[in-house]
């Protein structure tokens, strides 16, 4: 069985992370570092706290076992196991949100999708807790069909936007 | 201020800035014209992520928005689905060369879009030049649907079947065309493969079977085959043969004469094709050969018999085979009789439509009655989408039926004589279509018939908050019922009416409303020419257009058609189109 190296993270508060190679490489941000030789030290990630990087490692972690020949768990396990790994009460919206961004700062595909996927479920739920900044907005008269088009769809969209 | 809500504008401006390439991500993701509006109101950001990542566009009036603008806001459009003309259209309430003509489009898209790859089109004019200037346009072209459009000629086709290298799909459906000869098919190049929808059952002219049969043998990803009239019953089992992988049929004339050896291959044809779920066709009256489709049934999500007048004996045997049946659409040959096998047999039917099969003949002992309808509404608790022609209908039952299925999300009742009441107690028809409002919380659109008062009005206005479509004739009492509508009913969208008692006050009443609909529809009801340039007058976004019939010169001639718009009065109108 080959060695696997031990590499170490750094989140942004200054916790250490220490993963597999074949783990910390599901990132491809992290694996171009490794091979521009940059990896002897801790890897910093100062865009990651801890509290993400945890859920970060989990995940990858799972994703690396479940490939492992004499681990082969099968799509419906994995996807099973992503859907509650996602899912919203266990993640709040803040950790969702911060998700999104430590996947796409660390280029992980796989989460990114799942994730963005999540977000856009949300969105077709009518789930999505944003408010509308429709009255912040001044428009120009170059504009004018935005706002024509806005205002009669804000009108019958009004169930999206909390008040 | 409440903890929470000070957390969801955190959320909210956290959501906001997230890096241009992850929101577009997520935004991909979102398919629905409807959810993407919404997006697109959120912020500046996310309105312009959302105009990047749409790939399709959906146009439910084509005078709505003008091609210019469609092209600026949304780049990189593949797919566009435009409709035109009122759905009174379909009622010839609508005077030839009224407009919605698609060429202006192409030419923008040509420019803008010529990437694009599907067209699908409903009520609009199409020419053949239309047609040409597609084939020669957009080189990623695959995907043509034009349902109930007019314009063109069976020439417009075989330039599309000559040129469109990519075409997968080619749908025609109702429309009034002229058919010069089913050349077109013949036009499809020697080794093209990539036809996925086929649909030319609405046209009459013979096709060369060959073309047809060598076309079916080599799109290997035909999945939907719907062949006209002229197909015989051998000439079929020769395609399904070919095609055991097709998923909708439609197919063609039932009249040929077979013998035992062709009967016998003819049904193990349909057995072969065991992916079908959708079954259609212009079948006529010889029922000797319709259980060679019983082992197909078996799997039917749709049957379409609107173009079999087949009587109510056979049809029930039909149906007893389709026991997985969602979606029936059949004429009123049909009788109560049918509908009670229909009840008994298609436990999971979702949709029901029948049609008249004379909707002139008067004599009330044919077609379907209220005990049909109840019966259906008794045995599949699941049904919530109704198309019902019949000549004698009473509250009562309707109550009763809204009680078995309070799903309804379409209610479309076509009590075929004008102004009728219910037969049994001669009273209007209010109380049925108020029990249908007040139990069917979901309902989406409702077609309402009979004798009603205002009363029918009040109820709609004052329970139906989901109602989005609602089609009026010879109803109601006086202008309060129209204002009940506009007053209530918060999501409405589409009112189209027709000759009833609504006046300039009616037509005014809705002056707050009509900019968040996509457009009203009124003819032979009571405004006049004031009233509509009182209402062009105080909604400058409106287009509120009026025709006027030749042949009558007082008030009730009028033709008024109002949309919201932001690409001006049309500057395409025919003289007979006065925009106010």
């Amino acid at each position: 069985m080959a060695s696997s190296r031990k590499i170490t993270l750094r989140s942004s508060d200054g916790e250490s992370f220490e993963v597999e190679e074949a783990v910390a490489v599901e990132s491809q941000t992290i694996k171009h570092m490794i091979e521009d030789d940059c990896a002897d030290n801790a890897i910093p990630l100062p865009n990651v706290t801890s509290k993400i990087l945890a859920k970060v490692i989990e995940y990858c972690k799972k994703h690396v076992d479940a490939s492992k020949a004499e681990d082969r768990v099968n799509d419906e396990d994995l996807k099973a196991w992503d859907a509650a790994f996602i899912k919203v009460d266990q993640v709040d919206q803040a950790t969702l949100f911060d998700l999104i961004l430590a996947a796409n700062y660390l280029n992980i595909k796989s989460l990114l999708d799942l994730t963005c996927q999540t977000v856009a479920d949300m969105i077709k739920g009518n789930l999505f807790p944003v408010r509308n900044e429709w009255l912040n907005f001044t428009f120009s008269i170059a504009n004018r069909e935005l706002v024509l088009v806005c205002l009669t769809e804000w009108v019958a969209h009004r169930r999206l936007f909390c008040s | 201020m409440d903890p929470s809500k000070s957390r969801d504008s955190a959320e909210s401006t956290r959501v906001i800035q997230f890096p241009n390439d992850v929101l577009e991500r997520i935004l991909s993701l979102i398919d629905s014209h409807r959810d993407r509006s919404a997006v697109s109101l959120v912020s500046k950001a996310w309105y312009n992520a959302e105009r990047w990542t749409r790939r399709h566009v959906f146009i439910g009036n084509c005078y709505a928005v003008s091609p210019q603008i469609v092209a600026r806001r949304f780049p990189n459009i593949r797919s566009v689905t435009l409709k035109g003309k009122p759905r009174f259209s379909d009622f010839n309430l609508v005077p030839p060369n009224w407009g919605a003509e698609v060429h202006a489009w192409l030419a923008v898209f040509a420019d803008q879009y010529p990437l694009l790859e599907e067209l699908r089109l409903k009520r609009m004019t199409v020419t053949d030049e239309s047609l040409k200037f597609l084939a020669r346009k957009f080189q990623k072209f695959r995907a043509l649907s034009l349902l109930s459009c007019d314009g063109f000629s069976t020439n417009g086709l075989e330039a599309i079947a000559t040129d469109c290298r990519h075409l997968t799909e080619l749908d025609i459906q109702e429309n009034g065309i002229d058919d010069i000869s089913g050349n077109w098919l013949s036009c499809f190049p020697e080794n093209f493969t990539s036809l996925e929808v086929l649909n030319f059952a609405s046209l009459s002219s013979d096709v060369n079977f060959d073309a047809l049969e060598r076309l079916v043998s080599q799109c290997k990803s035909l999945k939907i085959l719907k062949v006209n009239k002229n197909i015989t019953l051998e000439q079929l089992q020769r395609l399904l043969v070919r095609a055991p992988q097709l998923t909708e049929l439609g197919t063609g004339s039932f009249l040929q004469e077979l013998t035992a050896h062709q009967y016998e291959e003819l049904e193990r044809a349909f057995i072969g094709c065991k992916n079908l779920h959708a079954l259609s066709g212009s079948w006529e009256a010889t029922t000797l050969y319709l259980p060679v489709l019983y082992p197909a049934c078996t799997n039917l999500t749709f049957l379409n018999l609107s173009y079999a007048a087949l009587p109510s004996e056979e049809l029930a045997k039909l149906v007893a085979h389709c026991p997985h049946l969602q979606r029936l659409w059949v004429l009123d040959t049909i009788e109560d009789v049918g509908l009670q096998a229909v009840a008994s047999n298609c436990p999971l039917l979702e949709e029901l439509r029948v049609f008249p099969a004379d909707p002139y003949d008067q004599d009330i002992n044919r077609g379907v009655t209220e005990s049909g309808f109840l019966a259906v509404s008794l045995g599949c608790r699941k049904l919530h989408y109704v198309l019902y022609f019949c000549r004698q209908m009473t509250n009562a039952a309707v109550a009763r039926i809204v009680q078995n299925c309070p799903g309804f999300t379409h209610f479309r009742l076509c009590i075929m004589k004008p102004g009728q009441p219910d037969y049994v107690t001669n009273e209007p028809m209010d109380e049925g279509f108020g029990a249908v409002v007040k139990t069917c919380t979901n309902l989406r659109r409702l077609g309402v018939s009979g004798l009603l008062t205002d009363l029918t009005f009040e109820y709609i206005g004052r329970y139906a908050k989901n109602l989005e479509t609602l089609s009026v004739a010879f109803a109601g009492g006086s202008d309060r019922g129209m204002q009940c509508i506009l007053d209530g009913c918060p999501k409405l969208r589409k009112l189209e009416i027709r000759d009833s008692p609504f006046g300039n006050g009616a037509l005014l009443s809705g002056l707050e409303k009509y900019e968040s609909m996509r457009s009203l529809w009124m003819s032979a009801c009571k405004v006049t020419l004031n009233g509509c340039k009182m209402l062009a007058r105080q909604r400058p976004r409106l287009n509120v257009e009026v025709m006027k019939d030749e042949d009558m010169d007082d008030g009730q001639s009028y033709k008024v058609y109002v949309y919201r718009t932001v690409a001006g009065p049309r500057t395409d109108a025919p003289s007979f189109v006065h925009t106010l």
